[in-house]
């Protein structure tokens, strides 16, 4: 009697694999979102004859809540000088660029403590803003 | 269509990602902390929500930009044209910003003039 061995077949699951790529996909985009700034809210101001900046090391935002973030995590203002400085740390001129976004209806007695923080510790500053809207012909 | 669905997700995180990063550089020397160290021949902006003045005297808002830009022609070197904005504590961002807009088109340097807050404690 012959007895034929059974072959046992490997096969890549390709559903559980999209699971996981998807799950993956989400824990790194959540990761992203924790270090950046684009879960505050802010709005900002007008301006005309906008440029891009040539670089960004660091983000101060401002919100609607008068909150000053560094780099999307809240920080006291008296301590924006100290955490800026040690964030730029020796980097050349030309590439300390700090952008700066404050929400339009913060007051002086809030913004204008941070933009002396940001030039006491060297940064460059770089106000983000949205262009001025042209009328409709 | 698992693939389709991914890169359907790619996409639209990589849109809601993009953010305009559009604005203004502004060099911004060390401000000043007291009155006693301004010299003499800045010229002072001051700020309120509604209003601005030039070494105390105010102007419209719609005048400012020709009286700041003659003041700055007369000024020749670098110093000279640095302009002191004092902003009450209350003027919003957006006005601020306007403000020295007009300022640096017209060549001056912006610097600030902070209060310094003071507790006294009495005995």
């Amino acid at each position: 009697m012959i007895l034929r061995r059974k072959r046992a077949e490997a096969t890549v699951p390709s559903m559980a694999m999209g699971d996981i790529a998807f799950l993956l996909l989400i824990f790194i985009v959540l990761l992203a979102r924790a270090r950046d700034d684009s879960h505050l809210v802010w709005r900002p101001a007008t301006g005309s004859e906008l440029v891009k900046p040539a670089n960004q090391n660091a983000s101060v935002v401002i919100d609607k809540q008068n909150i000053t973030h560094l780099n999307g995590r809240p920080v006291e203002p008296q301590n924006l000088a100290g955490d800026l400085g040690t964030l730029l740390g020796d980097l050349p001129a030309g590439s300390r660029t700090v952008l700066f976004k404050v929400h339009k209806d913060v007051i002086a007695e809030y913004f204008e403590p941070a933009i002396e923080a940001v030039s006491e510790a060297g940064g460059e500053l770089h106000h983000v803003l949205k262009p001025i809207a042209q009328p409709q012909p | 269509m698992n693939d389709i669905a991914f890169i359907l997700i790619v996409f639209f995180l990589v849109c809601a990602s993009v953010e305009p990063e559009d604005g203004r550089s502004q060099t911004i020397p060390r401000s000043e902390k007291n009155e006693d160290q301004k010299n003499t021949q800045t010229i002072e902006v001051g700020l309120t929500p509604a209003t601005v003045t030039i070494d105390g005297t105010p102007y419209h808002q719609d005048q400012f930009p020709e009286r700041i830009h003659q003041l700055l022609t007369q000024k020749k070197t670098e110093s000279e044209r640095v302009v002191v904005v004092k902003s009450q504590a209350d003027v919003p961002y957006e006005h601020w910003i306007a403000m020295t807009e007009v300022i640096e088109l017209a060549g001056g340097i912006v610097t600030l003039l902070l209060e310094e807050k003071q507790t006294v404690t009495v005995e």
